[in-house]
């Protein structure tokens, strides 16, 4: 035994058996292919045709920076650019303000706290596509749960989706109602890596709540604030889905986001691919330069 | 965690709120108040749709339409489930959804374990260049490559096809990381043991690390099932015709057909949602430690 294992010892580095040498490329190859194929090479990809139109998706036209004057030339383009902004930053805001909300109230409260979480995250689970519908059915100006809830205090019909501004507050409204518990969950488990000790300290100093939420909770917390603005702005800039049921993009336009502006100028006809690749590439620019300031602010924020 | 925590942690906790003069913590302030109703009343946004929809699936068309609004249905038949199994494939829906979501699972564990391996047990030339990739890969969602990988899974001929559904997004990022960072605390001592012993660079991965693995595994496959079960816009765009859709496919599609009785689309998304839900109560603790320590969705 002692014979086996010093003549182990002695053999270099390099004489790793071919097995084990081999052994980790082999181990990542299935992961990395497919990955490759489909992420990696379509991302690059993604860039060579932006600069090619097509009108059915096999036969390709040169275009060079064509597509990109076109788009950004092009008024309906801007109009869903603004909307989506629109729809990010009031998505962003309330995420993290309402996310902080929850999770500060819920981590003091003593009684049902599992309760209340679980609660929270029950819309997290739900098919967007399904959430979309139902929104849709309960915002019915005519007889929609909403509007008979308020009908009893006397509020008259609201026009919920039908007006173009307030359809755009409603969609936002229930991209949050989607993610909430999820944001919520990321900032919970950052409070409750504070030490405790330090609210104790306050507390014999005489701090007030407010002044503790401010000059402790906040600061404390912002790593996981961090996580969670990054990850509301890249979900903001990609809802898609809930939208589809909810709205359809409509009324006139009012609620379509970018990323139904690619799917259907990318895949229902009169297919512009040149449009639909071009405006993938600016939102992947954006989403890419936004999420880097982010890091860059947030790190900056938490060494000072 | 369904269980109330100890009382005397969570008192303790719950001092710094509270005049530290007084000994007896049961008095109720304005503050608590306040907050319980807060949080009550987001309690009550969040579960009332889902309350609704389930509520709504009992209902006939007329009861739907009645103006005023009822809120309990009349009787509690399962018409409308039977009904929507009956009519437009559902079961093929059904069936759709249930085999991309398993097929997909099973795939991206496998893989997405075996990558995770390879990059937290071994020394090569590369490896951190390819964790690195992987990362930043979490930062290009599908919507912004949706056009060049439909053009990958076409050129392949897996449009209209489970396999088109199944196996483009398998390899995510987001799996290899948990799984990685799980297995960079498995003692590299008891690899290296079974290789003294004789066993296979696979076989050592699959009969000592995989089990070890178990409540990462766990993790990764929760939150496969739940991406996968709720997916949209990529069966959309590669479920062309009926026989490949999924369910949040169909839904949407018939929904925007406004042809389906509204009561049997509230059935369908009842199906739709109910399954998950099952999972989070089944598996709540993994669910939320998992995501509260990843922060990634």
């Amino acid at each position: 035994m002692t014979a086996l294992t010093s003549d182990k010892a002695q053999s270099p580095r390099r004489a790793k058996p071919w097995g084990l040498r081999l052994a980790p490329y082999l181990f990542l190859l299935p992961n990395m292919a497919i990955f490759g194929a489909f992420t990696i090479w379509p991302a690059i990809n993604g860039f060579n045709i932006s600069l090619y139109s097509s009108s059915d998706g096999r036969r390709f036209r040169w275009e060079g920076l064509g597509n990109y004057q076109r788009i950004l030339t092009d008024s309906e383009f801007w109009g869903i650019a603004l909307n989506t902004v629109l729809f990010a930053v009031g998505y962003l805001i309330l995420s993290v303000t309402l996310g902080v909300l929850l999770a500060v109230l819920g981590n003091q409260q003593r009684r049902g706290r599992a309760f209340f979480r679980a609660a929270f995250f029950v819309p997290v689970l739900i098919s967007p596509v399904v959430a979309g519908l139902v929104w849709n059915w309960m915002l019915e100006r005519r007889g929609g749960l909403v509007n008979s809830f308020l009908g009893l205090f006397g509020v008259g019909d609201i026009a919920w989706l039908i007006d173009q501004r307030l359809a755009l507050l409603c969609v936002i409204g229930v991209g949050v109602w989607l993610q909430l518990g999820f944001y919520m969950l990321i900032l919970l488990a950052g409070l409750q890596g504070i030490d405790p000790n330090v609210y104790e300290a306050a507390q014999i100093d005489g701090a007030s709540r407010w002044r503790q939420f401010w000059s402790m909770t906040l600061p404390l917390l912002q790593p996981s604030v961090l996580v969670v603005v990054i990850l509301s702005t890249i979900h903001g800039f990609q809802a898609f889905d809930f939208i589809f049921t909810l709205t359809g993009g409509g009324p006139v336009g009012a609620t379509t986001l970018i990323v139904q502006y690619i799917y259907e100028n990318g895949f229902v006809s009169p297919i512009r691919y040149g449009l639909a690749t071009a405006g993938s590439v600016l939102l992947f620019l954006v989403v890419f330069t936004l999420t880097v300031i982010n890091w860059i602010v947030g790190r900056r924020r938490e060494a000072a | 965690m369904t269980a109330p925590a100890p009382t005397n942690r969570q008192s303790r906790k719950d001092t710094p709120g509270r005049t530290w003069t007084t000994t007896g913590t049961r008095r109720v302030t304005a503050t608590d108040a306040l907050r319980v109703v807060i949080l009550s009343t987001f309690v009550l946004l969040a579960l009332i749709p889902v309350v609704w929809t389930l509520l709504g699936s009992f209902k006939t068309p007329a009861e739907l339409a009645a103006r005023p609004i009822t809120i309990l249905p009349e009787n509690w038949g399962l018409e409308n489930y039977t009904d929507a199994l009956g009519r437009f494939n559902f079961t093929v829906y059904l069936r759709n959804s249930v085999i991309v979501t398993i097929g997909a699972t099973v795939l991206t564990l496998t893989i997405n374990a075996m990558a995770a391996y390879g990059l937290a047990k071994y020394n090569f030339r590369g490896r951190t260049g390819l964790f690195l990739l992987t990362l930043a890969t979490i930062m290009i969602p599908l919507q912004v490559i949706l056009i060049p990988v439909y053009q990958v899974v076409a050129s392949m001929g897996m449009v209209n096809t489970l396999w088109g559904l199944i196996i483009p997004a398998a390899a995510t990022p987001t799996g290899v990381f948990i799984l990685r960072q799980y297995m960079l605390g498995i003692p590299d001592e008891l690899i290296e043991a079974a290789r003294v012993d004789g066993s296979g660079e696979f076989r050592t991965f699959v009969r000592i690390v995989l089990p070890l693995c178990r409540p990462a595994l766990a993790v990764v496959a929760i939150l496969s099932v739940m991406w996968r079960w709720n997916d949209f816009l990529w069966p959309l765009v590669v479920a062309q015709s009926e026989s490949v859709y999924t369910l949040p496919v169909a839904l949407a599609r018939f929904n925007a057909e406004e042809t389906v009785p509204f009561n049997l689309i509230l059935a369908m998304s009842v199906v739709t949602i109910v399954p998950v839900i099952l999972l989070f109560l089944v598996f709540q603790r993994q669910i939320t430690t998992g995501i509260a320590n990843t922060g990634i969705k």
